[in-house]
């Protein structure tokens, strides 16, 4: 395959994987600058208090030390913040959850560092602390939504340097570089000019790595380690005390319809628990009040959301930005209410859900292509569904079977306010190589691959004859974060305007070329790029690409095109804040997922025995990366359903690593079948939408739901655990019993 | 730093032990080395038991089979005595920790971190196995019962190291199993736990019965009660279900992040009625 | 201490502290940063490297252990500069995508099918159930690890 031309469509081998399967991949966590130093940071014992002295004097003097800061050292605004600037880098008087930073040390060896690290004293006055976003709220059974931790394999990891002219340069695993450098900047008063952000591969991110994790530590110990390079990387127990999480929710639905079964009214709260720092929260938040009604037409709708502060770590982004939050609580309301109107479900949901025209619960029209019918009624024609109950009336002793399904949709891109921009780069080397100059972070979805099959389509080269450039802010252009469903959509279709400036010039040129050669002029017309070369096509003459290059300067070997994503200009006729926090999007990718499973009656151990998703995410470039999006999102969500709880009591945090903090592994996650509904996308480079969080929305409602025809009752907060689902299923036979 | 010693013989560690007090023993490490970088003590030197052939031995006669300490998990697993008659402790081994875990980890490990959760002490309590222990001066045995004298604490004294587990063979057509009840299905501390052994007459009638249950307590578990209820009965449903509510209020679990104490008495319960589908 | 091992096939002394992990041996004093470390307590598997063939967990081993064994690492695997079946299927199947998990599920793997060359689709995801990964939801992982059994038993 490495000899083929890359063409959109096909299943081109991933770049990366070459070097990830050797070793040779060198991640951030894996840069190990001769002579480093080691820093860490110093940890409040308190969720909130005030910072009465920090006596750093003993750490000061441990030999092996080489510094030890506070925000004293710090000459910037000593906040950070991606929208709201919060976050102070080292906490000046006040400390607000335990994750929270107090001071850094650089020293020769971990070992050293984590001892300085225990001899910094700190006097503290301990404050009321709040945890309970909203305990007022817990009447009626909400649907509650604990917080989940990425738990990506690289922690949180950097190096920094300062080069002979005093430039900061960093190298870390983050999913935004270009905006780093100007929270830095920001932060601790460095110009921006003066940093540079290098991004190599991720060792995964899932919106963890979306803004500062260790990059402004970096930054400050780079300015005071007397010209050392310096190191820092997240111990696992680190990563989930001072990293984000996803938000927890308490989410309270009344869903009605009429005879017919016709949605008619929503009323719903959705109230986040933000932690210490907004970080994202505000638009976590309006991502899922845009998401609360699910695919519908329901026509009266209010959807209130609050985001509130609390003493708990902090909640950021995480892939499905509150999408999967909303979707849990409105795909089981629909199940409830298609049970007690008495219809099917998934006719329920085939009477009530939007095609393109509509307008959504949260007054979005959907004026791009809208697949969610196509998906269901593929899910209703499949065996699985058409089937279910005598699968599930087979099953062994002491196991009960459920099927349950879940219809999802997702927002691509950043929304109607923060420009959705990617400005992409492609040279062509005086080898005749081509170099594509990706601004955006891979973080393992294989976005930097894609671009890679794009501009090997268009100028019809092989994998052998292309490099990337990963973001780097020295040599990339700015284009924006990894996330939001958006690296490939937006990117890619800067990236197409390069890619055919680029062709189109090398034709020119080339045809100026073969007219020297035949002394008659040639065409641009009668060429075509073959791998390597331009071919005149009459005669099957051949030059090479190197040679074209020759006719060109650096400037002319370059093209680079900037691409803005077309937005929804629709105002919401209330909460005008919403709009700067990204409602409404324009385009969304739709699914549904239909799940089958099994639970032990002795134990409520549940086993996934099936699952199937059917998305419409637009065309799709290479089949194998859309399927790995699919499963990795799929498995994502089942692990948030079926294991992972991030239990917080207090403020601290009880599920601190991965003895404790469960996973799913390989046994738990069932071979998932992704069944594509390729709907063309008008906006979307080569018709495609978004396909990396779209993945994470149903697995929990869609077990949930079959869960619910299996305990015959519901259980109202994540993640459904063996010993709740244990608990309903006696609950009900007591109840048989009486 | 700690100071690690690799004796060759069991000569050598007594000779090493006792020029190095306050070390500790180390066999395959997944509980030692998880617990000191956890609580961050050291103790000044590790005896490492990797190299004394010894401990590393598996013999059997026609009664009981021997297991040096060092046994790893991986190795009792391809064990055929234990796969064929032993069959509750292969079931334990084969749902302990992962691959790598079971490559490194031993019985003797296993046994001595005597945690409630341990995967290898019901099938050890049901089969009524002894523990050979020894120090320089000294040689003793002890069954498991006696073994373990609470959460994570045994009859060891300083200076004794645990170097076999005798297993008196199972009479043929006994039938033993464990059933684990974790957070997940690999790499799964339990949450609840159950090692049977049981023989049948000619008419589906208990004969003998021995159960014993992990994570149920703080240590493992026994209900002579409950094992007298179904001697002389055949396993239906109903006398399983019966059994089930004297286990329920028999064990005496806790709540933890893993479960709730009323999770773990429902559950220890239940696993019961899985021998009504047994052969 | 000095410690004497064959690392990757090449015979190899090195003065370390003995009470270093192997991980930090590795990493920092052998430069070969292919094996990870994600949890350093042996949740996950990032880590594992072959000692006398078998997967180990180089988190919860100790440098002076290795004295006198053989090692292999994600590095070594490859031969003469043809990739392992193993590793080759990874790239085929799409098994890859951080990539941060791929070394140890590939040595997991490569243990797995030395102990068992015809393994099932079960007995595969038994095989690397020490291993996490967060992104590929381990279904390639397993079509590779499939695909390679059967090429390592000369079937195409
Ligand atoms: C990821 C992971 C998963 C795990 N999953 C499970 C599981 O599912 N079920 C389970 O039961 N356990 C599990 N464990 C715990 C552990 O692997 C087992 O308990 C294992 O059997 C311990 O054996 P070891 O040889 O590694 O013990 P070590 O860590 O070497 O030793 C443990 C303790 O016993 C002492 N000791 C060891 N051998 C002797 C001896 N011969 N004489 C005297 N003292 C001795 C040591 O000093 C130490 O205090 C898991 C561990 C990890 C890291
Ligand atoms: S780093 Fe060794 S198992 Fe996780
Ligand atoms: S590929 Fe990212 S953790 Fe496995």
């Amino acid at each position: 395959m490495l000899r083929e031309p890359l063409t959109v469509g096909m299943n081109a081998p991933r770049a990366d994987a070459f070097t990830k399967v050797t070793g040779k991949e060198q991640y951030a966590a894996d840069y190990y600058p001769p002579n480093l130093l080691w820093c860490g940071v110093k940890r409040p014992s308190y969720a909130h208090a005030l910072i009465r002295s920090i006596d750093i004097s003993r750490a000061k003097e441990m030999p092996g030390v080489a510094a030890v800061l506070t925000h004293k050292d710090i000459s910037g605004s000593n906040r950070l913040g991606i929208l709201e600037k919060d976050q102070p880098v080292l906490a000046e008087d006040t400390v607000r959850h335990y994750g929270d930073s107090i001071a850094l040390v650089l020293a020769e060896s971990r070992y050293t560092l984590q001892q300085a690290l225990e001899l910094i004293s700190v006097e503290y006055e301990p404050l009321p602390a709040v945890f309970d976003p909203e305990a007022a709220m817990l009447e009626d059974a909400p649907v509650l939504h604990p917080g989940r931790k990425h738990a990506f394999l690289e922690t949180e990891a950097g190096v920094a340097w300062l080069e002979d002219d005093g430039a900061l340069v960093i190298v870390a695993s983050t999913q935004t570089p270009f905006r780093d450098r100007t929270e830095i900047s920001h932060a601790l008063g460095i110009p921006s000019c003066r940093i540079r952000v290098i991004a190599p591969y991720l060792g995964g991110g899932f919106g963890g790595k979306d803004g500062i994790t260790v990059q402004a530590f970096l930054a400050l110990a780079a300015q005071h380690s007397g010209g050392r390079p310096v190191k820092m990387w997240y111990s696992r127990e680190e990563s989930f005390l001072a990293g984000t999480k996803r938000h927890p929710a308490i989410l309270k639905y009344s869903l009605g319809c009429d005879q017919e079964g016709i949605l008619h009214a929503l009323d719903c709260r959705i109230v986040m628990d933000t932690g210490a720092y907004a970080s994202l929260g505000c638009e976590v938040l309006a991502l899922a009040m845009e998401h609360a009604g699910g695919p519908y037409r329901i026509p009266h709708a209010s959807i209130e959301g609050i985001a509130v502060y609390t003493n708990n770590p902090v909640a950021g982004a995480f892939r499905g930005f509150g999408a999967p939050q909303a979707h849990a609580a409105i795909e089981q309301v629909i199940d409830e209410l298609a049970r007690i109107a008495g219809f099917d479900p998934l006719e329920f949901r085939l009477k009530n859900a939007v095609s393109r025209g509509d307008t959504t619960p949260s007054g979005v029209t959907l004026t791009q292509s809208t697949g969610i019918l196509a998906c269901l009624e593929t899910a209703r024609d499949s065996a699985a569904w058409r089937e279910r109950e005598r699968w599930e009336s087979l099953a062994p002793p002491f196991k009960k079977r459920g099927t349950g399904i879940a219809a999802i949709n997702h927002g691509i891109g950043y929304g109607p306010v923060i420009p959705d921009n990617a400005n992409a780069k492609i040279e062509l080397t005086g080898e005749g190589r081509l170099i594509i100059y990706a601004g955006v972070s891979d973080m393992g979805q294989g976005n930097a691959a894609t671009y890679l099959q794009i501009a090997g389509d268009i100028l019809s080269q092989t994998l052998d004859n292309m490099e990337l450039v990963l973001p780097d802010t020295a040599q990339t252009l700015p284009s924006g974060s990894s996330s939001a469903s958006r690296t490939t959509f937006t990117f890619g279709n800067a990236l197409i305007g390069a890619a055919q400036a680029l062709r189109k010039r090398i034709l020119e040129r080339a045809s100026l070329l073969f007219t020297y050669q035949f002394f008659e002029h040639v065409r641009a017309e009668d060429l075509g790029l073959v791998p390597g070369h331009v071919r005149h096509i009459p005669t099957g003459r051949e030059i090479h690409l190197s040679f074209v290059s020759t006719t060109m300067d650096q400037s002319e070997r370059t093209a680079a095109n900037s691409y803005t994503c077309p937005v929804n200009r629709q105002k919401p006729p209330t909460g005008g804040s919403l709009r700067i926090h990204g409602y409404p999007h324009r385009v969304y990718s739709f699914g549904v997922n239909l799940v089958r499973l099994e639970a032990d009656i002795l134990t409520g151990e549940v086993t996934v025995c099936d699952f199937i998703a059917f998305t419409d995410a637009g065309r799709i470039i290479n089949p194998e990366l859309f399927d790995q999006q699919v499963h990795g999102g799929i498995a994502q969500g089942l692990g948030y359903t079926l294991f992972e709880d991030f239990l917080v009591s207090e403020g601290r945090i009880l599920t601190g690593d991965f003895g404790a903090y469960i996973l799913p592994t390989a046994l738990d996650i069932p071979d998932i079948q992704s069944i594509a509904i390729p709907l063309q996308e008008e906006d979307g480079p080569y018709g495609m939408k978004g396909v990396g969080e779209i993945t994470i929305n149903g697995a929990f409602p869609a077990v949930a739901n079959a869960l619910a025809r299996v305990c015959k009752t519901r259980i109202s907060s994540g993640p459904l655990t063996a010993e709740k689902v244990l608990a309903a299923i006696s609950r009900n036979e007591v109840g048989k019993n009486r | 730093m700690m100071e690690i010693f690799f004796p060759d013989s069991l000569d050598e560690l007594w000779a090493i032990m006792s020029a190095n007090p306050g070390g500790a023993v180390m066999a395959g490490g997944t509980d030692l080395l998880v617990r000191i970088r956890k609580t961050g003590r050291k103790p000044p030197a590790l005896f490492c038991l990797e190299r004394i052939d010894e401990l590393k031995q598996i013999r059997e006669n026609e009664k009981v089979i021997f297991i040096g300490a060092y046994v790893t998990h991986q190795r009792l697993l391809e064990n055929l005595t234990v796969q064929k008659r032993l069959r509750a402790l292969w079931d334990a081994v084969s749902v302990l920790g992962s691959p790598p875990v079971r490559h490194s980890g031993t019985i003797g490990g296993n046994l001595c971190t005597a945690s409630p959760a341990g995967d290898t002490l019901p099938p050890l309590y049901v089969f009524g196995a002894e523990v050979d222990i020894r120090s320089k001066s000294n040689k003793r045995s002890v069954s498991v019962a006696e073994f373990i004298t609470g959460p994570g604490r045994t009859s060891l004294h300083s200076g004794e190291i645990v170097t076999r587990v005798s297993i008196p063979l199972p009479a043929p057509g006994t039938i033993s199993r464990y059933y684990k009840a974790g957070k997940r299905k690999a790499m799964a501390i339990t949450v609840a736990s159950m090692a049977v052994q049981a023989k049948k007459d000619e008419n589906g009638i208990i004969e003998l019965i021995k159960l014993a249950w992990g994570s149920a307590g703080a240590t493992v578990v026994t209900l002579p009660e409950a094992e007298e209820f179904l001697r002389g009965h055949t396993l239906s449903e109903e006398r399983l279900r019966q059994a089930g509510k004297l286990v329920s209020a028999g064990v005496t679990p806790i709540d933890d992040i893993r479960g709730s104490a009323a999770y773990r008495r429902m559950v220890a319960g239940n696993l019961l009625l899985r021998l009504a589908h047994e052969n | 201490m000095k410690i004497n091992f064959l690392l990757n096939g090449k015979e190899t002394e090195i003065e370390i502290e003995p009470d270093r992990r192997v991980i930090d041996l590795l990493r920092e004093e052998c430069g070969l940063t292919g094996s990870k470390e994600c949890c350093g307590a042996g949740e996950c598997g990032a880590c594992t490297i072959l000692v006398d063939g078998e997967s180990r967990l180089s988190c919860l081993m100790l440098a002076a252990q290795l004295e006198g064994r053989e090692v292999i690492t994600i590095e070594g695997l490859a031969k003469d500069g043809c990739f392992h079946v193993v590793q080759q299927a990874f790239v085929d199947y799409g098994a890859v995508q951080c990539g941060f998990c791929t070394p140890g599920m590939i040595l997991a793997a490569v243990d797995l099918l030395r102990r068992n060359p015809t393994p099932s689709r079960e007995q595969i995801r038994e095989g690397i159930s020490g291993n996490i990964c967060r992104c590929t939801g381990y279904q390639k992982i397993v079509d590779a690890v499939y695909f390679a059994s059967l090429a390592l038993q000369g079937v195409n």
